[in-house]
Order: C-alpha cells, then sequence, then structure tokens
C-alpha cells in the first residue's frame, strides 16, 4: 500500500515539473511595464507616441493608460495634442530609459506652458495582508505640504510638486487622511481612504491650488504567476493522446492505477 | 499535491454528481473559511461598497449551484484551487465580488472521472446572468460580458486580476485539450462578467 502511495506521489511531482518546463511563461522577461498619466490640468488630450507609434490617443487630464509592456532599453515618449494627428513638433519628448522587470509611471505635469515629464518606478509587490500607498505632488501651483492622519502624524512630509514620494506599506482599512500645509493648515480633506489589503496605490494631488483634487490609481492588486489549475482531465475522451506521449504513457498509466486503488479505498469508507 | 489532496477529500465526501441541483450541493458545508474581515470600521466614501465573502454561486444558464470557498496563494505563488470538482475557489486577497476591482473565482471544468462545476462555462453567452450569495446572505447579479480562451502562460494576468475601476468578477477554469504529459489543459478559459446595476 504504502509504495502505491509513494509511487503516486513521484508521478504527481514529476509531472508538476514537466507542467513547468513545458509550459514556462517566457515572455515578460525582458520587458518592462510603462504607464503615462495625464495630470497637466490645462493641457489639452494627448496622444501618446512611443517610438514614433501611437500607444494612446486622445488622454485628457486624470486620464492613465493601462501599463504597456516594452522591451528594456531606451524609448522615445513623445506627447502631441490629440488634433495633431502626430504631426510637427510634439509638446514634449524625452528618452525613457527602462529595466527589465520593473514598472513605470511617467506623468505629464505642469501648466501647458512648462509642461515635464515625471517618472517614477512603481512598485508591483506588497506584503501579504497589507496595504502600500505613496502620494504624488502634482499640482503646480500648491505649496510644500504633508499627508497626514487627521489630528495625527504625517506619512509624507515635505512633498513639492512634482515629487513623487517612496511608497509605505501600512495596516489595510480606513483612514482619515488630510493633505495639509506644513504649518498644519488643511488643503484637501481625505477622510474615509479605504486601503485595501494587497494592494498598492499612487495618491496623485492634482489640478491647481485652488481646485486641488486626489487621484487615486492602483498600481497592482495580488495576482499569480500563472492562471490556475482548472482542470483534471477526467471529461476527456481520447485517453490515446495521453498514452502516446512516451514518458507521459508510463506516468499516466501509474496514475490511472494509483487512482483506481484510492478510489476502492473511498467506497470502502 | 492536488492531487493527493483530491483522492483523501473523496474519501471523506460521496458527492459526485455535478451539476445537480440545490438539494446536493446545499447539505455540503463549506469548512475553510481562514477570512479577516476588514470592512467593520465605519466607512464614509469607500472606494468600495460593502461586499461580503462570497459563498455560493449560481449560472442558471449552465444549471451551476454550487459552494464557493477562499483561497489564497501558494508557496510558488500560484492560486490554490479546491481539491475536488464541486466547489468554486474565490481568489481572497484580491477583491471580493460586487467591490471595486476583479474578483475571481475559479473551478474545475473536469476532475478524474468527468465534467466538474465549470464543465459547460464555455457555453455561457454574454448577457448570461451569474449569481453570488455572500457571507450575509446578499445576493449580487452579474452579467457576462465576453468570454475569451488564452493558451496556457499567455492569459493576461493583470486583466483578469489586476486594478479595474468597474465591479467585476472573472470566472477561470480550463479549456482545450488535456495535455497529460503536462499534467494540465493546454487553454484557459476566462468568462469576464460585471456587477448588474
Amino acid at each position: 500500500m504504502k509504495k502505491v502511495f509513494a509511487l503516486f506521489v513521484t508521478v504527481v511531482l514529476l509531472s508538476s515539473v514537466f507542467a513547468l518546463e513545458a509550459f514556462a511563461d517566457n515572455h515578460g522577461s525582458d520587458e518592462a511595464m510603462v504607464r503615462i498619466a495625464h495630470a497637466s490640468p490645462d493641457a489639452p488630450a494627448v496622444d501618446v507616441y512611443v517610438n514614433g507609434e501611437a500607444v494612446v490617443e486622445g488622454a485628457a487630464f486624470k486620464d492613465a493608460t493601462d501599463y504597456l509592456n516594452l522591451p528594456a532599453g531606451d524609448h522615445e515618449v513623445a506627447i502631441y495634442p490629440a488634433d495633431a494627428n502626430g504631426e510637427g513638433d510634439p509638446v514634449i519628448s524625452t528618452t525613457l530609459t527602462i529595466e527589465a522587470g520593473m514598472a513605470y509611471t511617467v506623468a505629464a505635469v505642469g501648466m501647458l506652458e512648462n509642461l515635464a515629464l515625471e517618472v517614477a518606478t512603481d512598485s508591483m509587490e506588497v506584503s501579504d495582508g497589507m496595504t502600500k500607498v505613496r502620494v504624488g505632488h502634482l499640482s503646480p501651483d500648491a505649496p510644500t505640504v504633508d499627508v497626514g492622519l487627521i489630528g495625527g502624524d504625517a506619512l509624507f512630509s515635505g512633498a513639492s510638486f512634482p515629487a513623487i514620494t517612496d511608497y509605505q506599506e501600512l495596516e489595510a482599512g480606513t483612514y482619515d487622511l488630510e493633505i495639509r500645509t506644513e504649518d498644519g493648515t488643511q488643503v484637501l480633506d481625505l477622510s474615509g481612504t479605504t486601503l485595501e489589503a494587497n494592494t498598492v496605490y499612487s495618491v496623485f494631488a492634482v489640478n491647481t491650488a485652488d481646485n486641488l483634487e486626489a487621484w487615486v490609481l492602483t498600481d497592482y492588486t495580488a495576482m499569480p504567476s500563472e492562471m490556475p489549475q482548472t482542470g483534471m482531465g477526467g471529461a476527456q475522451s481520447g485517453m490515446n493522446t495521453m498514452l502516446m506521449t512516451g514518458l507521459g504513457a508510463m506516468l499516466a498509466g501509474v496514475l490511472l492505477a494509483g487512482f483506481a486503488f484510492n478510489r476502492r479505498r473511498s467506497h470502502q469508507s | 499535491m492536488l492531487i493527493l489532496a483530491s483522492v483523501d477529500n473523496e474519501s471523506a465526501e460521496t458527492v459526485s454528481s455535478v451539476s445537480s441541483e440545490a438539494e446536493s450541493t446545499s447539505g455540503i458545508q463549506v469548512e475553510k473559511v481562514p477570512l479577516t474581515s476588514q470592512d467593520e470600521e465605519p466607512e464614509e466614501e469607500s472606494l468600495s461598497p460593502e461586499a461580503g465573502t462570497p459563498k455560493h454561486i449560481r449560472i442558471p444558464a449552465i444549471k451551476v449551484n454550487a459552494p464557493v470557498i477562499a483561497t489564497d496563494l501558494d508557496e510558488n505563488n500560484e492560486m490554490i484551487v479546491p481539491d475536488n470538482g464541486e466547489e468554486v475557489a474565490w481568489f481572497e486577497p484580491g477583491r471580493e465580488p460586487g467591490s471595486q476591482g476583479n474578483a475571481v473565482l475559479a473551478g474545475h471544468v473536469d476532475d478524474y472521472n468527468g465534467p466538474a462545476v465549470f464543465f459547460d462555462l464555455e457555453k455561457l453567452q454574454p448577457g448570461d446572468e451569474i449569481e453570488i450569495t455572500d457571507e450575509n446572505d446578499v445576493t449580487m447579479t452579474f452579467v457576462v460580458d465576453k468570454l475569451e480562451a488564452y493558451p496556457l502562460g499567455e492569459a493576461p494576468l493583470r486583466e483578469v486580476f489586476g486594478p479595474e475601476d468597474d465591479r467585476k468578477m472573472n470566472l477561470l477554469t480550463c479549456t482545450g485539450l488535456y495535455n497529460a504529459s503536462a499534467g494540465t489543459h493546454e487553454e484557459r478559459l476566462v468568462v469576464y462578467t460585471t456587477l448588474q446595476q
């Protein structure tokens, strides 16, 4: 009995090794993720070109793209007015250097006449059950601010345009936050901000100081490294295909034997 | 691992009919509920409304009526799926169905003997309804947007599991041929749905 069981275990382990080798996800290893955020209050809708190709059309203030997968290396990012069809001079362009496996936010910041591209490195991980957040001061004329608990400590101190802070990892939950000047005067009430577990956020303070608002982007939520294995093969009549695959034939046979054995046991119990 | 667990479980349970109606599934007790609810504190303007832990799924169009269990990531960072063909797994590190974002449920297309709970998932059509009942006995209805099948390793994980502004729920199962040497089906089916408002 023990022997059959041990053999069974071996088969299962072997087949999972094969599964990994046969289906290893090999794209993505040389790529980086890039998203582009329009945080310029008075800039028109824009098209974003990467290496001369339009990747986003008609992005308006407070629009952010999904992450684009781009090969690691240098890329020419250019922003055109949406009505220019990519012709003429871009409003702004920059060379973006990205590393494999990293994620980036490229934010168009400032008023149109001083438009700049601010690049930040995004986090794609968070400790189990925790939440992670950073803030960006993307309001061109707002003063230096702290972000903290109302009546409590600052979580982020001394952020001035166009800074994007490092992330802080916190307990998940709902926080009564505020944006305040360094002397403690509240400039934006963020009471009841819920930060979910296993999630990474960027909270950007955008628009002009008179109309300051918080723009929350979700950078990451928990996800597995691949799609789950949701089948065991029992509904497939083509048992022959299994048996033809060399080593697979042997494994499958033993597997079936082991299974039949266990089935019998289960009927007795 | 998966296979061993399944066998052990079979000896304890005798439920075998998969697409049977309420009588058979309602008797099954959900045992594993390793959940910590974060939603106790009063919320003023939270990013998502109160959405409870999903407990049951009904898909009238394909006669699915099954318990939902919460599962986590394993040590290889893969989503744990039920060790049987009757239950549906909810990806607990992600979102609850009904909250903002992508909630994910996964069920087997078949077990070792034959069809399992999501065997007919591929027959769903846009507009079909899916009912999720949560721990507070609140039932939410989701409507199928589209079905997509992806070769193994090519599914857009971020689209399925990642951040999302709407209240979405995605159902996963296997499809395509079963590759015995790899021990898995060659494709993954995703049914994308959105909460009915």
